[in-house]
């Protein structure tokens, strides 16, 4: 091809992504710059008016052992979200790659609760939570498990245990998606030569399934713990951070800080810090999937 | 032969078992909805309805909100799809069949914002948007909306195009149709499957939001669902949970429909293209 041509090919790529472009640096790399500049000063919200506070916006917050406890909170709910859905999400996988009756049925109604919006599957579970009429209690008491009605969401650590078990049932279908299409893909052959050697069934989902899924599944854990770490509005629905602060995670006291207490320096301090976290979360995730990044045409 | 018989019996009737324990919520919440008053209380509750009744429904929409929220939601989710998809389209197609220095410091951003938290970029675009006097505008929404619906649409689209086969397009161009009109003619209709697809999932993502929508809106005549419904939950000293699941039926219909459709294009839309797989 001529250079001529080359370059005229270039203009045309380059004007075809302009305005996505022009729409990230506006709308995202912008509003990120101005959060680190948020966070580096004092705002008066009434006038607007800032003035420069250095790194004292960090040094309070990490001064104050709220923050600690939100950061620990965090920690909780993301490793406890993170691994139950990767336990469930893989175990239903499993069983629903097999001879099943009705199967598109079944996985559609497996799969569901990942679109469903999260203001639904909230009302819902705090419904079938609810102390007095909840359809939990209810169960858990005819079968003699609780002598009383437990009051789910207003007490720790049952508050935590309800908004984990929520997180699971609401975010798991991702694991089972793609647990499913790698399974998919494991050769039937790897399996027969094993069943002629006399393989126990264990001893083939040890030795071929488990190997042939690590891949996925390492950054299937990368992703959901990313998108669990930032997550604010399942936690805010179904406890608002409470009782007291005790299931408050990182996103949700950015929130509070930022439009409840009108503190923007220590809201953005919050949420820049979150940023350092996510940057390292995406350094892990780009290393460990380099040959898939955006470039597997 | 009957021992095999019977397991696949066994086989079928645990993961059915599963199956509906999970997808028990969702019965709940139709039941619940269909429940005159009295028996959402009642102790034992009855597991369907024993009276169905349609009563809260039609509460929802005489005596409540919900319409307006309804028609705001999706006011924000078409214009925020119309605007992203349009963009998306021609940025996929930049990213996928040409080659220029700083693309792939493009496709590595686009993957990078869709993993940004929404608490980063909500203080800043709050405050731009009230500096544009946007603040309990639905278009401010939709601005907060491009954030995410444009690397997710993004991402998407670059996957279904990369899935086109470039032939028929060159085959196109030799034959004296200009880039353009080798688009619309050769690329446009085979792309157009994963066009709808990605509208919907973006549409989906605009409907479900919560965090963007309680902050930027404070009237109650441009809330859109997420918020509108909640703050029927907090309004009332007795919870009204039957409203609220009706409420909750009628919030899901749309994604189930769409759901439907998209059932093919589910592991990418999942995000899970983004696991090797």
């Amino acid at each position: 091809m001529s250079s001529v041509l080359l370059r005229r090919e270039r203009a045309i790529g380059i004007a075809l992504l302009a305005p996505t472009v022009l729409l990230f640096g506006v709308l995202i790399l912008y509003p990120m710059l101005q959060s680190i500049w948020l966070s580096l000063h004092r705002t008066n919200t009434l006038t607007l008016r800032q003035n420069w506070a250095g790194l004292d916006n960090y040094a309070d917050l990490f001064a104050d052992p709220a923050f600690w406890r939100s950061f620990l909170n965090t920690l909780i709910w993301t490793g406890g979200a993170m691994s139950l859905q990767l336990v469930v999400g893989v175990g239903i996988a499993l069983l629903l790659h097999g001879s099943l009756v009705g199967r598109a049925l079944a996985r559609g109604l497996v799969l569901f609760p990942y679109l469903l919006p999260t203001a639904v599957a909230v009302l819902v579970w705090r419904w079938l939570f609810n102390d007095l009429y909840g359809f939990l209690n209810s169960v858990l008491l005819r079968l003699g498990i609780i002598e009383h009605p437990l009051a789910w969401l207003s007490q720790m650590p049952d508050a935590m245990i309800s908004v984990i078990l929520v997180g699971t049932w609401k975010f798991f279908p991702f694991v089972v998606i793609a647990v499913l299409a790698r399974l998919q893909a494991i050769p039937d052959a790897l399996y027969e030569a094993a069943r002629i050697d006399g393989a126990s069934r264990f001893a083939m989902f040890k030795d071929i399934t488990l190997p042939q899924l690590s891949g996925v599944l390492s950054i299937v854990v990368l992703l959901r713990a990313i998108w669990d770490f930032k997550e604010f509005d399942l936690v805010y629905l179904m406890t608002g951070g409470g009782p007291g602060i005790g299931t408050q995670t990182l996103p949700i006291l950015v929130y509070r800080q930022a439009f409840q207490m009108l503190n923007f320096g220590r809201g953005a301090a919050v949420a820049a810090t979150m940023c350092v976290f996510m940057l390292l979360f995406f350094a892990i995730y780009a290393w460990a999937n380099r040959r898939l990044v955006v470039s597997d045409r | 032969m009957i021992g095999r018989r019977l397991r696949f019996a066994a086989y079928n009737l645990l993961v059915w078992s599963v199956v509906l324990a999970i997808a028990f919520p969702l019965m709940w919440m139709t039941s619940t909805a269909l429940k005159p008053n009295a028996e959402t209380f009642a102790v034992p509750p009855t597991l369907l309805p024993v009276h169905p009744t349609l009563e809260h429904f039609v509460r929802l929409i005489r005596e409540t909100p919900f319409l307006v929220y309804m028609a705001n939601s999706a006011l924000v989710g078409l214009m925020t799809t119309a605007l992203v998809i349009v963009v998306a389209i021609a940025g996929a197609y930049g990213l996928v069949r040409f080659r220029f220095p700083g693309r792939e410091a493009v496709a590595h951003l686009v993957l990078f914002t869709y993993l940004l938290p929404a608490v980063v970029l909500l203080l800043p675009l709050y405050l731009t948007v009230s500096a544009m006097g946007l603040a309990n505008s639905l278009f401010g929404l939709v601005i907060a909306y491009t954030t995410f619906c444009l690397p997710f649409s993004l991402w998407l689209l670059r996957s279904f195009l990369a899935g086109i086969p470039i032939d028929l397009e060159e085959a196109a161009m030799t034959d004296g149709a200009n880039r353009f009109r080798a688009f619309i003619d050769v690329v446009l209709p085979q792309a157009l499957p994963g066009i709808i697809s990605t509208a919907l999932f973006s549409f989906i993502l605009s409907w479900n939001e919560y965090l963007y929508a309680l902050v930027f809106i404070n009237v109650d005549d441009r809330k859109t669902l997420p918020p509108g419904v909640l703050t029927m939950l907090n309004q009332n000293q007795n919870v009204e949970w039957a409203l609220l699941m009706a409420a909750s039926v009628l919030m899901t219909v749309p994604v189930l429909v769409f759901f439907s459709f998209l059932q093919r294009h589910l592991t990418r839309g999942f995000g899970a293209g983004a696991v090797k797989g």
